[in-house]
This record gives C-alpha cells, sequence and structure tokens, in this order.
C-alpha cells in the first residue's frame, strides 16, 4: 500500500485521484428540496468547474425521487436518489449513514450540506462516519490553484478572523454553509439531467422516533426573508425601549429582530437573532437602532444592501459598518421619525387611491 | 442513569484580538471560562439527575487549566470531573477530538459504569462548529438528537423536545444515545456552598492521559486530524458609506434620515413598497 495508508487503522485507505464531483445533499420538506439546500448549488458550481468535475444532487428519503428535477433545474448535472421505505421518517444517524454509505462507494470529492438546524445534526454525523474532515459555516469556498484542495473559509473566534481550511490527505471534503449565505442560483425548467436511483446494502434500524412536531405560529415573516429589518440591541435599555423599536416595525409593516443581547434580555426570541450565533439576514435595507455593531452582529448583515444605524454613542463601531449613521438618543429620534413616516404613509395613501 | 456531560474550557471574550504583526489570535489575559453554551447542557444533565437519580461525569479534553472548570462544575452540583489531558492530543481538528472523547466514553462505560446519556452544548463560542456531538455519536454509533431544550421519561422511553427554525418536535430515543443542547434551553443552577465543600474535601477529579487511554497516535492530535488551517486574514470589511450625521433634535434626525433614504436608490425603493402595504406583516 502507498505511505498514504499509514493512518489511524479507524480510517481506510485512500487513492484521493479516485475521487471525482461535488455533491450536495438535499434537505427535503413537502414542498421538495428546501431552498437552503438548492443555495449550496451556488458553492457547487463554483468548485465543480474549477476540479472541472460534475455537480451531483444526492436525495435520501422516501417518495422523494418526485423532486429530483429541482436540482436539475438549479443547477446540478446529474442527481442521485436514495428512494427506500426505511428512510420514510427522518432519523439523523440512519439518514447519516446511508449518506455515508452512498459517500463510500460514489466517492465523491466535495460534499456540500447546507447547515440548517438539521443540517448541523446532519453533516458532521455524516462526515465522521467516513472518517472525514468537516468545515461548518463555511462563507466562501475556492480551490488551491496547484494541490486542487477545496479551500473552505470560515470565520472562527467572533467573526473577526477567515480560516482557510483544507483537507490535503482525505476524501470526500466536506463543508457546510448556513442558509442565506449564497444565492439561489437562477431556475432553468428547461434544464435536462440525469438522475439515478440508487440502493444501499442495509438502511439501519432507527432508534430515534419523531413522536410529534408542533409548527411554531408562521404568522410572521421570517427576518431571513424580508427586505427590510428592524433591529434593536442592548443599548435599547429596557423592554420599553425594545417596544418603541416594535412600533417603528409597526408603522413601516416591517419585521423585528435583535442582537444577541436582545434575545438574552428576553426581549425577542432566538430565532430572531441575527449575527453569527443567530441568523444571516439579507434586506435591502436594515435599520439597526440601540446597537453598538459588533463583529458577530454585523457578521450577519453582510449581505444587507443598505444599512441605517441609529445610536447615542458616536465611537460605535456600527458606524463603520453603516451607510447612515445618526449619532443620537432613540427615545427623541424613533417618535419623530414615526411621525414623519405616518405622515409620508398618508400621502403614499392619498396618492393611491 | 448515568449521564456524561462534555465542557469545553475556552477564551472569556469573544472579542478576542489578533496581533498585528504575526495576524495570529492573542490569547495571553484572556481569561479562560467554561463554555457558555456547554452551560444549559450541565443544567439538563443535572435536571434529569434529580429526577432519575445516577451521577453526572463531567468530561473536558484540554490541558491542566481546565480542571478549574471542571471545578465549577462540580460546584454545580456535577459528581466528578475528568479532565483529558495529553500533550499528545495538542492540534487536534474535530474529528481527533472527537475520538477522544467517544474513547473516553467508552472507557468510562467500561470501568466505572455504563453511560447512558451524553450531552453537549448547542457548540462553542471560539470555535462554533456544533461538530462535537455527531461525531462522537458517529464513532460510538449511537443516535444523536440536536437542538433539546427538554427531557424526561415518558413510560419508561426516554423523550427529548427540540426545537428547529420552524418547529417543536418531540423525539423517542433509544438509550444510550447523546443530545446536544440548545443555548437557550435552561437557566443554569448557581454554584452551591455544600458542592464547593465537597470539592475540597473529596477532589473528586481524575486526569487520563494517553498513558490511560492508549489511544494509537496516528488517531489523535495533528496525525489524526484531516482538516488543516492553511492560513487565516482579517474578516475583509463590507465597503459601506459611513456616512454619520449628528442631529440637532429628534425631528432634524427624523427629517435627515427620510431625506437620505429618500436619495438612495435601493432604500427609497424598499421604504415606498412597505409603507404602502395594506395590514400588518408583524
Amino acid at each position: 500500500m502507498s505511505s498514504n495508508c499509514n493512518i489511524c487503522p479507524e480510517w481506510d485507505c485512500q487513492k484521493l485521484e479516485d475521487f471525482k464531483n461535488v455533491w450536495v445533499v438535499g434537505e427535503v420538506d413537502e414542498n421538495g428540496i428546501t431552498e437552503a439546500s438548492l443555495q449550496m448549488l451556488t458553492p457547487a458550481s463554483k468548485i465543480a468547474s474549477k476540479l472541472n468535475t460534475k455537480i451531483i444532487g444526492v436525495l435520501v428519503g422516501y417518495n422523494v425521487k418526485k423532486f429530483a428535477n429541482q436540482f436539475i433545474e438549479y443547477g446540478a448535472d446529474e442527481v442521485i436518489v436514495l428512494d427506500d421505505e426505511g428512510l420514510s421518517m427522518y432519523s439523523p444517524h440512519v439518514y447519516a449513514r446511508a449518506i455515508a454509505e452512498l459517500a463510500k462507494d460514489q466517492k465523491p470529492a466535495v460534499i456540500f450540506i447546507s447547515a440548517t438546524m438539521k443540517g448541523r445534526e446532519l453533516g458532521p454525523y455524516v462526515a465522521n462516519t467516513l472518517r472525514a474532515g468537516i468545515t461548518a459555516d463555511c462563507t466562501e469556498f475556492d480551490v488551491d490553484e496547484k494541490t486542487k484542495d477545496v479551500l473552505m473559509i470560515r470565520p472562527p473566534f467572533g467573526a473577526i478572523l477567515l480560516a482557510y481550511i483544507k483537507t490535503p490527505t482525505r476524501r470526500p471534503q466536506v463543508g457546510t454553509a448556513r442558509p442565506n449565505v449564497f444565492k439561489l442560483p437562477p431556475r432553468d425548467p428547461n434544464r435536462k439531467g440525469k438522475i439515478v436511483e440508487v440502493k444501499v446494502k442495509e438502511i439501519e434500524k432507527p432508534k430515534t422516533r419523531l413522536i410529534s412536531k408542533k409548527m411554531l405560529p408562521i404568522s410572521e415573516v421570517p427576518i431571513e426573508k424580508a427586505e427590510l429589518l428592524v433591529s434593536g440591541g442592548k443599548g435599547l435599555g429596557a423592554i420599553e425601549g425594545f417596544n418603541m423599536l416594535k412600533d417603528l416595525a409597526k408603522t413601516l409593516n416591517a419585521p423585528v429582530a435583535g442582537t444577541r443581547k436582545a434575545v438574552d434580555m428576553g426581549w425577542i426570541p432566538h430565532e430572531k437573532q441575527v449575527g453569527q450565533t443567530g441568523k444571516s439576514v439579507k434586506p435591502i435595507l436594515y435599520i439597526g437602532v440601540g446597537l453598538s455593531g459588533a463583529a458577530q452582529h454585523t457578521f450577519g448583515i453582510r449581505e444587507a444592501e443598505v444599512v441605517l444605524a441609529i445610536n447615542n454613542d458616536p465611537n460605535a463601531p456600527i458606524f463603520n459598518q453603516s451607510d447612515y449613521g445618526v449619532v443620537a438618543d432613540f427615545r427623541e429620534v424613533l417618535p419623530a421619525l414615526m411621525k414623519e413616516l405616518s405622515e409620508l404613509k398618508n400621502k403614499l395613501k392619498a396618492k393611491g387611491s | 442513569m448515568r449521564i456524561v456531560v462534555g465542557m469545553k474550557w475556552v477564551p472569556g471574550t469573544t472579542s478576542v484580538r489578533i496581533d498585528p504583526k504575526t495576524g495570529t489570535l492573542i490569547r495571553e489575559g484572556v481569561p479562560s471560562i467554561v463554555n457558555p453554551h456547554d452551560m444549559p447542557a450541565v443544567e439538563l444533565s443535572l435536571q434529569l439527575k434529580d429526577k432519575y437519580k445516577g451521577e453526572v461525569i463531567a468530561i473536558s479534553m484540554a490541558p491542566p487549566p481546565a480542571l478549574k472548570g471542571l471545578e465549577y462544575l462540580i460546584g454545580m452540583g456535577v459528581d466528578r470531573g475528568i479532565l483529558v489531558s495529553d500533550r499528545a492530543f495538542a492540534g487536534a481538528d474535530t474529528l481527533a477530538t472527537s475520538y477522544v472523547i467517544a474513547k473516553t466514553i467508552e472507557k468510562i462505560n467500561r470501568e466505572i459504569g455504563k453511560v447512558d446519556l451524553v450531552v453537549f452544548g448547542q457548540e462553542t463560542i471560539d470555535s462554533s462548529t456544533a461538530h462535537i456531538g455527531a461525531q462522537t455519536a458517529s464513532w460510538l454509533n449511537w443516535p444523536y438528537i440536536y437542538y433539546v431544550h427538554d427531557a424526561k421519561f415518558v413510560d419508561s422511553k426516554f423523550v427529548v423536545e427540540r426545537v428547529l427554525e420552524d418547529a417543536v418536535e418531540e423525539w423517542e430515543v433509544e438509550l444510550p444515545a447523546i443530545i446536544a443542547t440548545h443555548m437557550k434551553a435552561l437557566k443554569p443552577r448557581p454554584v452551591r456552598l455544600i458542592n464547593k465543600i465537597r470539592y475540597k474535601v473529596e477532589k473528586p477529579i481524575m486526569t487520563w492521559t494517553n498513558a490511560e487511554l492508549k489511544l494509537d497516535p496516528r488517531c489523535i492530535g495533528l496525525k489524526g486530524s484531516p482538516t488543516i488551517v492553511s492560513k487565516t486574514v482579517n474578516v475583509p470589511e463590507v465597503p459601506r458609506k459611513k456616512i454619520v450625521y449628528t442631529p440637532k433634535s429628534g425631528e432634524d434626525a427624523a427629517k435627515w434620515i427620510i431625506e437620505t433614504l429618500m436619495k438612495d436608490d435601493k432604500a427609497s425603493k424598499v421604504l415606498m413598497k412597505y409603507l404602502s402595504m395594506e395590514g400588518e406583516v408583524q
């Protein structure tokens, strides 16, 4: 055997040149492949073209074959479908082992998985079952020109550093990215591609069983979908301050988000947190009030097109991360701003009717 | 039941500074703490012990200063701590780290008693990968459920509740299993004097090095780590206009904001669109 094989006996020996193609694992809900998974076709396309290889969508589940074409329409060259009654219910370890089994068989060079909450559960289980390296929550991917290793780029340590991580001696190279870090590729309903049904030797018996599922109320627009987003931080001082922000949001018909501090204070639930331990958002206009602009927070608004900040501390780092900044006490600004906005709203209505 | 809970000893602030010359992190002078996301995991473990008896063992793979963290958890009510510490483990990525942790759990299983449940926190504040729970479960071939905020026995079956983006789910889980908690799951209990005294008297902490674990050097540390950090750079700044205005009054501020946003193509369009919306989207 090659010297490559003087490795941990828990690992299998590999010839790196046997590994080809870029896989995107598809998470599926009632409507098909999730947008988060389809977004992963964007980096997959970049990496596949640099490696001169194919993009393969991977669908695992029961009655999922009907969704395979979505992968093709959004840019996959082929789709591998493992459709099995034994996978009728998602169980993390069963799905992970099935995907790992497929990967052992088909030898992809790269596996991309969207870091949704389920993806963050599944991804490391898949990678580890393959004894492969994994890099979580990447914000960019690239290829090392010389070695052809994939560079997984991610921000550890409070989002001030970007680390370039590579896996020079093992395949596949597994990477995840949070939803909305990459854009959804354009859909082409006329695109054609091969859809291949595959089987694995054995689907494991699940040791976990979903016994109930309660959907959370979705009367509100999720913050990651909003084009206009109002957000608050510690500087709002107390729940009264945060309520004032909510009033502004109401005037604007916009959803409200917040920083980690706002969540810690109990002003807002965790699913509305923007930042490294919350969500990345991509509004056209982001209005941040009483938030200082910690790197972990502004990391989540990198994709915002226009940022307006209101803060009474002229030295707050948020002013370096904003297009427009107002150095003032929000208690004075917000009521006046709401008044102006209401007048504007009435003018628009009058014009409209 | 016997519960093992994982703990990471991390730099106490996420605003770690970078040495401008070397581009590396300055860890000196940054005091370490128990990873805050591990606290709900410890609390959940202790609540399970309160209800169903048994013991909670905290483990940490780290250099010796992490003993302070284990001492803190014992102060909260954890029964004992195991520090897994050896220079040979240094430089490990998450695969090699989870290997050592999995082997530690197997050793606890053999030598202390059967482990029913392993609990980890959501992620760590210094690297945020959220890998270790799933990877350890994979080494052991145990089931894994993430983002758990409640756990109990129902008719002798172990049931956990977890949150996803859009739903709350209840899962029946066959033990032994690994779960990881949601960062907002539970508020940790304070350290109690009686537990601190127990710590002083009993010193219920062991250190296991690789002399005890006897792991193949090719599976641990740098050699056992498929991933390497090839370089680090500062996060590139997003280009922003950085126009800052100091208004004379609230009214002045409001007028400036509206004027400025209306002059901005993108901002004005979205502002008009939202203001013209009927009803409320909240």
